[in-house]
């Protein structure tokens, strides 16, 4: 029997959302044996990371395994070896889909897999330096290596959920082998066993987030962190955020950042739902840097709740912002849907004015929502709204898009009540330090 | 289609867009193709995932259905939310409050360790109490510090004891354990410290790394530092406030208690009805004497601040005095600003102006005895302001009242202060060292623990003279001489008819001078008629004990007991004949001196007037022009350069002192050489006396032999010069 070895492909058996047998093509990232049974990391091809797992060898088809190039076992910068995932060459075929990729159609991948990502990112200078000190994410991954693929918590134990982490996530080594990790409901401390938990509850009275309550509508709440000043319920908070999102950083501390959390309130505390992150000070009208539902929560309206928030917080300081880059798929189809709905809002809230046919500009529309000018022009586009017609670009309104945004906001339950913010914002370029 | 051949303009943000409905615009089919016209907006995505499976089919959904379906979503890993224990674990219900919460943001939290028991720890704290109480509380505080206090090595059992205070067998049981259980890993789990040298800037489990200083800008960093400072200083003011604070709070509590107490005893002699406090002396008589000297005390600090404030006034006035020894050609205005780079006390080694205490102290600071002197306290409200600077010459040596020391009141045996015969005071005495001398003297210890001792000249000094060239004939002996005393206000009334106010008010300070030389209780100066050369303090001398010997060498010393041989000699034969001439050109001369006249009027005025007057006139020209309002009167040997700049305290420097104090000097040390003296020169006026009283004059000297005035010995020689040329004209 050939031995499979870390950078192979092959199909792997998994279950799609309908339950079906699927056979995708995956890579090994990492092999290793548990009481005489070999277990396969695989990343599958075109899925997202998160879904990436450990498999046993029956799942494999062994008959389509393609062994790595040569170049795929030099070992990467990190000594590690390199093992990106890149997606093979290929056709957009879907119209709709053609629109969203960026200027770069023709651009090419390495078909094979291995070696690192060269065309993509800008790791030719070959010195691993410390990534850039502004923001939150991670957009240059060349520095990825083998260990940060790969989940490394199993099972995530947060008051009354269990959560699968979906990436990797900087905890403590030590706690890495364990079956579950337990976590403060209130004020995130890990702990490894659930005696400790136990123990740590006698002595850990928080049952909120360790900040300021600035809004407060039914049991929703947000609560205010500095970064600075409550060092470790914000590194808590990033390091259970981190396993849900991939590009989130933690190389640096969290001092420039504030941190919102969502909470819901019911007898048993303030139990966190979701939070993002911003920085105290952005230089690239980033209003938003990680935000994260968690996923008990999620596709129940929280995420949007919680980029509504964001640019609740954006009008109140008077400006226009716009989320970090990168995007994660989810984020980007959330703040798509966000920044639908909050413009058809407008352009369908708009009445003829005597007589005349209503009419808005982009800036009028930016500075309105505080979206930033443009996503909204992305907005637009994506939702194929505007129109050249008779010498100047208008926006038309079709049904199906008039239909759909009316069924949305009928589902749209929560909405963030502007009155129940009680939020100044600080200048902190004066204060000297975050 | 070929309509759309031009170039569609770039969408501006600025302009107004019309909402149009699709239903409006039959006609817009071919929309999407304009469309293009419009740049892509990126979506902000990583390029690798905006390919990814599911994203692409849940984006194609929603275009397609215009919202979401169910299985068009982004699968992610499940979650599940069926803890059946939760309700155990987090126990208690937490209500709403009204408010919004605020966190405090320095609320003190209650310090709880960080280390959390697990179940083996559970086991042992099981065994361990068998035999003992222990919390699980207490056990965790116990590995807490134990883990804290150790980094990369445990802590030893010996440090465990002194960093845990517990009893020894639990420590020794839970230490044991610990380092079992650690076997070098840490029992607290943190998340990866980055290594400072930069060794884990791509480990993956490091996380939270210190940003780098390009994120706090210099300026920042600044700013930091100062409020740092800020706060460190602001701690200290605070606490010195505190302690203040406390400070006061005990005097005012002090002061309570005083008033309690004064007001019981009060009532308590109420009520034994001791109202003329006779019941109250004898029952604080073991307390009296402190009372005594413990009132002056107060009175003198408010009277010593007056002092001060006078010094002060008298300052500069000193200081030119003292500038004019040293450089004769400097301006006045320089002359202040040198006193100010190095004020008098600067030099330890300088003497005492006048060691003396005057009227006016006596009068501020003994108020027991002030009742009795209202005659001579009325004569000092009338002796003019001038006389102030001259009241306080002490400068440092000023004297003070000690706390604890007891100031007796001066011992008035009549209504007179002055009349107090000198032969109580002076004994006659025999030097026996070299320049063997004889006559009236006293001895005293002077600060410092030099011994002075103070001559006096008297009628019999000429017969004493002649008995010192005898060497060795004489033995000490405390033989009285008797002399007449002389009412001091009979003299003064006596002057007054016969001089100008002026003149007469200048004796009247000269007067005064004369009781306050001497230290207070002896206020008793010997006065004898001026006719007859009555006996006065002329001289104290400096014997310098082997300790502080200092820098007067036998010659020196043997000099300047033959300049003041002299002296004295000419004073008493000058002064029999002229006395009564003196007296009335006396003052003329200080006015001239004061109308600042060359030195030849100096001198004409020598010429004129007896030799001893002239002498007092010569040198005190120097004071009198530099300062109008100092009182002539001094003689010129205490400006004598030499005296007060070398390093040592030459004798004629203390005579000078001692003549300056003394007044009525210039009648009575009428400096004329005895004949007898090998020392006497037949030269002209000596240049250095002239330029003495040019310096004062501000005139250059006329014949002024440059001379160098730093040097000690030409100074001794220029003082016998100085009074030379008087005898000579």
């Amino acid at each position: 029997m050939v031995e499979i070895v870390e950078g192979c492909r092959l199909p792997v058996l998994r279950k799609n959302q309908e339950n079906e047998d699927e056979w995708p093509l995956a890579e090994i990232l990492s092999v290793k044996e548990v009481s005489a049974r070999k277990l396969y990391y695989v990343h599958y091809i075109d899925f997202n990371k998160r879904l990436d797992e450990w498999v046993t060898s029956d799942r494999l088809d062994m008959k389509k395994l393609q062994f790595p190039k040569k170049e795929a076992k030099t070992p990467t910068k990190n000594g590690l070896p390199g093992s990106r995932p890149s997606s093979p060459e290929r056709e957009v075929q879907n119209g709709t889909a053609r629109r969203l990729i960026p200027s770069q159609p023709g651009r090419k991948r390495k078909a094979n897999c291995g070696g690192t990502d060269e065309d993509s990112q800008d790791s030719s200078d070959g010195i691993p330096s410390a990534p850039r000190m502004t923001g939150s994410l991670v957009s240059d991954r060349s520095h990825d290596d083998i260990v940060t693929r790969m989940k490394n918590i199993e099972c995530i134990e947060l008051g009354r959920h269990r959560l699968k982490p979906w990436y990797f996530s900087p905890y403590p080594q030590e706690l890495t082998a364990l079956p579950i990790l337990y976590l403060c409901e209130f004020c995130l401390k890990y702990l490894k066993s659930l005696k400790c938990l136990q123990r740590h509850l006698t002595k850990c009275n928080l049952r909120h987030p360790p900040g300021n309550e600035i809004y407060r509508k039914g049991t929703i709440s947000f609560f205010e962190i500095d970064g600075r000043k409550n060092k470790t319920y914000s590194q808590n908070l990033c390091l259970i955020a981190k396993c849900f999102l991939d590009h989130k950083t933690l190389y640096y501390d969290t001092d420039p950042f504030l941190f919102y959390v969502m909470t819901e309130y019911d007898p048993k505390g303030f139990h966190i739902v979701g939070y993002f992150s911003k920085e105290k000070e952005s230089t690239e009208d980033y209003n938003v840097a990680c935000i994260l539902t968690l996923p008990p929560y999620q596709r129940r309206g929280y995420g949007k709740l919680l980029i509504e928030f964001s640019y609740e917080l954006s009008k109140v300081e008077g400006k226009t912002g716009t989320p970090e880059k990168p995007l994660s798929d989810l984020g980007l189809l959330s703040y798509r849907s966000y920044w639908s709905q909050t413009i058809l809002e407008i352009l369908m809230g708009l009445k003829p004015d005597n007589g005349e046919r209503p009419q808005i500009t982009i800036n009028e529309i930016s500075e309105i929502t505080s979206v930033k000018k443009e996503d909204v022009i992305s907005t637009l586009q994506y939702l194929n709204l505007i129109n050249y017609y008779k010498g100047q670009y208008i926006l038309t309104l079709s049904e199906d898009i008039v239909d759909g945004h009316e069924r949305a906001m009928h589902k749209r339950h929560l909405r963030i009540d502007p009155k129940c913010l009680h939020f100044t914002p600080k200048d902190w370029s004066k204060r000297g330090k975050w | 289609m070929s309509k759309l051949s031009f170039r569609a303009r770039a969408l501006d943000a600025a302009r107004p867009l019309p909402v149009y409905r699709r239903a409006e615009l039959p006609q817009l089919t071919d929309c999407g193709f304009i469309s293009r016209a419009v740049p892509q907006m990126p979506s902000g995505m990583d390029k690798d995932e905006e390919l990814e499976h599911h994203l692409q089919r849940a984006m194609s959904a929603q275009q397609v259905f215009r919202e979401r379906k169910e299985n068009m979503v982004i699968p992610v890993p499940e979650a599940e939310s069926n803890s059946t224990y939760y309700d155990r674990l987090y126990k208690g219900q937490v209500k709403v409050p009204k408010q919004l919460i605020h966190v405090q943001p320095l609320s003190l939290d209650l310090e709880q360790p960080d280390y959390d028991m697990d179940s083996e720890d559970e086991t042992l704290l099981n065994r361990l109490n068998r035999k003992m109480d222990m919390k699980p509380l207490q056990f965790e505080i116990m590995v807490d510090r134990l883990e804290k206090a150790s980094t990369h090595q445990e802590v030893s059992l010996a440090e465990a004891k002194r960093l845990l205070n517990e009893d020894d067998y639990l420590l020794k049981s839970v230490y044991d354990y610990w380092l079992r259980k650690r076997r070098n890993r840490c029992l607290i789990f943190q998340v990866k410290q980055e290594n400072r040298d930069g060794s884990t800037n791509h480990h993956a489990y490091v996380a939270f790394r210190r940003r780098t200083e390009k994120m706090t800008t210099r300026k920042n960093r600044k700013n930091d530092e100062a409020s740092y400072e800020k706060m460190l200083r602001l701690r200290r003011e605070f606490s010195r406030t505190v302690t203040i604070l406390e400070m006061i709070k005990k005097r005012e509590k002090s002061k309570r208690e005083l008033l309690h107490l004064t007001l019981e005893v009060v009532e308590k002699r109420y009520q034994l009805s001791d109202f003329n406090g006779d019941v109250l002396k004898t029952v604080a008589l073991p307390l009296e004497e402190k009372a005594v000297y413990c009132a002056p005390v107060n009175v003198n600090n408010s009277s010593r601040h007056k002092t001060n404030v006078k010094a002060k006034m008298q300052k500069n006035q000193v200081s030119m005095r003292e500038e004019l020894t040293f450089d004769p050609t400097r301006p006045k205005n320089r002359c202040t600003k040198w006193e100010r780079l190095f004020p008098p006390q600067r030099f330890p080694g300088r003497l005492p102006r006048a060691e003396s205490i005057y009227r006016a102290d006596v009068n501020q600071y003994d108020f027991h005895s002030s009742g009795e002197d209202e005659g001579n306290s009325t004569m000092v409200a009338q002796t003019p302001p001038t006389s102030d600077d001259e009241n306080y010459p002490d400068g440092v040596f000023i004297f003070r009242r000690t706390d604890g020391c007891l100031y007796l009141s001066p011992r008035w045996d009549g209504g007179h202060v002055d009349i107090q015969p000198l032969h109580e005071r002076h004994f006659l005495t025999k030097l026996s060292l070299s320049p063997d001398w004889m006559g009236l003297s006293r001895r005293r210890t002077g600060r410092g623990g030099r011994i002075l001792l103070d001559r006096a000249s008297c009628s019999l000094d000429s017969l004493l003279n002649q008995l010192d060239t005898y060497p060795g004939s004489w033995t000490r002996s405390r033989t009285v001489y008797p002399n007449e005393p002389v009412d001091l206000d009979q003299k003064l009334l006596m002057n007054s008819s016969s001089i100008p106010s002026l003149s007469q008010a200048l004796k009247n300070i000269q007067t005064l001078r004369r009781c306050c030389f001497r230290p207070r209780p002896i206020q008793n100066q010997r006065i004898t008629d001026s006719r007859t050369a009555g006996p006065s303090v002329e001289d104290r001398r400096f014997l310098d004990t082997p300790g502080s010997a200092g820098g007067i060498t036998e010659e020196q010393y043997y000099s300047h007991q033959q300049q003041l041989m002299k002296m004295k000699k000419q004073q008493l034969e000058q002064l029999q004949y002229n006395e009564a001439m003196s007296r009335a050109t006396a003052p003329l001369d200080h006015q001239r001196n004061q109308s600042h006249r060359s030195p030849e009027s100096t001198s004409r005025t020598l010429d004129s007037v007896s030799a001893h007057f002239a002498a007092s006139a010569v040198v005190s020209t120097s004071p009198s022009a530099q300062d109008a309002l100092r009182p002539p009167k001094t003689t010129g040997v205490p400006n004598c350069p030499g005296a007060s700049r070398s390093s040592y305290s030459t004798s004629s420097s203390v005579s000078g002192v001692g003549l300056l104090s003394i007044p009525k000097q210039q009648s009575q040390v009428g400096a004329v050489y005895p004949t007898h003296h090998h020392n006497i020169r037949p030269s002209a006026p000596p240049p250095s006396a002239l330029k003495l009283a040019t310096l004062a004059a501000k005139v250059i000297p006329v014949s002024g032999l440059p001379r160098d005035i730093d040097e000690p010995d030409r100074q001794l020689n220029g003082l016998s010069e100085n009074t030379q040329p008087m005898e000579v004209t």
